[in-house]
């Protein structure tokens, strides 16, 4: 048993309801086990069924995110709130960075953008590192677009190259080998990111990349007169510790991403058998309830395991989970 | 062909038509993104080294190669130069692209040398290894802090972080891939 990371972990969560609460969050806990969730095509999710000789038996799955659940209770004019909760991804490479169990901090605050949440979170790191963290772990962040870290390292100006065509021909340009399973957009963009970018990013300072292509779907809102989402990842000792957005609040948009990534979720075919979750049905209509428009807000998700690694200078996140999974395979 | 999926470290790749030998090999899921093949690959005939990241259903071309045992003779500052311990037949590998490896190779020890056809890819280094202290100050007299260290150097010419206690001609367990001191070997 590892004394030292029990008592680094207590004392984080400890710290973590204090600050949160002082600034006005109410804490809430929603459930681990979903009958729906958000389609995201890019997450593996863990099946379970419920069984029971009263009910119909029903095909659930284990909580990737509790975002599904907060963004109701936003809906229903919760105010500001966080959750530390367990999350669970499946097909990921366990080891330094990944355990298919592990804790996220999940906080949204209302009438707040992403840009608010960085300070929001340089003051929560502020107030949960302890005394002695190293430099590099600490506030101020530095922050840097996605468009000038990819024209620094990556040699390529994203804004002219929107379309698959242009960004190839770039790729190739900078030598970056051509896949031969279809590419797209997002894809290349993904490789460009993690060939050239992500391992020369400073790490003197933790890095905020802000403003996200907006080939990448996720829930963030458009940036106005731009490509790019109000979204953005905290690296912190190169690792990617959590991520924010501008949370997107129009039905029509909203209904469009479900409509999408539920298609591309049914198609897709990288993990043999792997489980295709329902999502909950008209999700949409949270965003459009005349008696209660949904807030204006942002929200942050900040992995627990890797911010106590990196507080507790770990070399891996197993340092800090007391039975982690691998130690069973 | 395998799938980027299935590259693992220690396997010899042809990329755009050249040996690569893949030196690490990670999955990577950036934010919001499904999962890459992150790869470090290095030209065993250059020593120039790449970072590819692929889709993990990509298909890449592995390369079959043949593991042979080969007696490590002595290097002239450009070759290192081996003798195949079956056929006897003696061939050169450029230091270029094992550098360090003088170091951690002693003349006359055989080691396991990958071939692709005629082309030797890699120098296998067993990961740990035992090598004698060439060179090494005494402990000063007294000096019974916990944990101190000092620099020693063996007889194939590499530095190693060792305990105050441990003196020339001692042999030490080293490990290849740190450089780190593990244990002092007693006969």
């Amino acid at each position: 048993m590892n004394r030292t990371s029990i008592l680094q972990r207590s004392r984080l969560y400890a710290d973590t309801r204090k600050h949160l609460t002082n600034k006005g969050y109410l804490e809430v806990e929603t459930p681990s086990i979903a009958a729906g969730l958000i389609p995201e095509p890019a997450i593996h999710v863990f099946e379970t069924s419920f069984s029971s000789p009263f009910h119909p038996s029903s095909l659930n799955w284990l909580i990737p995110s509790p975002e599904v659940f907060m963004k109701q209770l936003l809906a229903d004019g919760s105010g500001s709130i966080f959750q530390i909760s367990k999350c669970f991804r499946n097909s990921e490479q366990i080891g330094t960075c990944h355990n298919p169990e592990f804790s996220m901090l999940e906080w949204y605050t209302v009438d707040a953008d992403y840009r608010d949440s960085i300070s929001h979170t340089e003051e929560y790191i502020s107030a949960v590192a302890p005394p002695g963290t190293p430099e590099h772990l600490l506030p101020p962040f530095r922050i840097e677009s996605m468009h000038n870290l990819c024209f620094t390292h990556a040699g390529i100006d994203l804004e002219k190259l929107q379309t698959l065509g242009k960004l190839k021909a770039a790729a190739a340009r900078i030598g970056l080998s051509e896949s031969n399973t279809p590419e797209t957009w997002e894809s290349l963009f993904n490789r460009i990111f993690l060939s050239l970018v992500e391992p020369d990013v400073p790490q003197d300072r933790p890095l905020i990349i802000t403003d996200y292509p907006a080939q990448i779907h996720c829930l963030a809102s458009n940036k106005a007169h731009s490509p790019y989402k109000e979204r953005w990842e905290l690296y912190a000792g190169g690792i990617e510790l959590a991520n924010c957005y501008s949370e997107e609040t129009n039905p029509d948009l909203i209904e469009d991403f479900f409509r999408e990534e539920s298609a591309a979720l049914a198609s897709r075919t990288d993990v043999p058998n792997a489980a295709i979750p329902d999502t909950p049905q008209e999700y949409h209509h949270l965003f459009s309830n005349p008696d209660k428009p949904f807030p204006q807000c942002s929200g942050t998700a900040l992995g627990l395991d890797r911010l106590l690694m990196l507080l507790g200078g770990y070399d891996s996140i197993e340092g800090v989970i007391l039975f982690p999974l691998s130690a069973t395979l | 062909m395998i799938k980027a999926g299935q590259i693992e470290k220690g396997m010899a790749l042809l990329i755009k038509g050249a040996p690569f030998i893949v030196v690490e090999r990670e999955f990577v899921n950036p934010g919001k993104g499904s999962a890459f093949v992150r790869a470090k690959l290095k030209s065993p005939s250059t020593g120039r080294v790449l970072r590819e990241t692929m889709k993990t259903q990509d298909s890449v071309e592995e390369i079959i190669v043949d593991d042979t045992e080969s007696q490590y003779l002595y290097n002239d500052g450009e070759n290192y130069h081996f003798m195949n311990t079956d056929t006897f037949d003696q061939f050169e590998i450029p230091m270029a692209s094992f550098e360090d490896y003088q170091y951690l190779m002693k003349d006359g020890e055989t080691y396991r040398i990958t071939f692709w056809g005629a082309t030797p890819l890699d120098i296998i280094i067993p990961y740990k290894v035992i090598y004698e202290v060439a060179e090494a100050q005494d402990g000063v007299k007294g000096d019974t802090v916990t944990g101190a260290t000092k620099i020693i150097v063996t007889e194939t010419g590499l530095n190693v972080k060792v305990p105050i206690f441990i003196k020339q001609g001692e042999r030490i367990l080293v490990n290849t891939e740190t450089r780190e001191y593990l244990e002092r070997v007693n006969k």
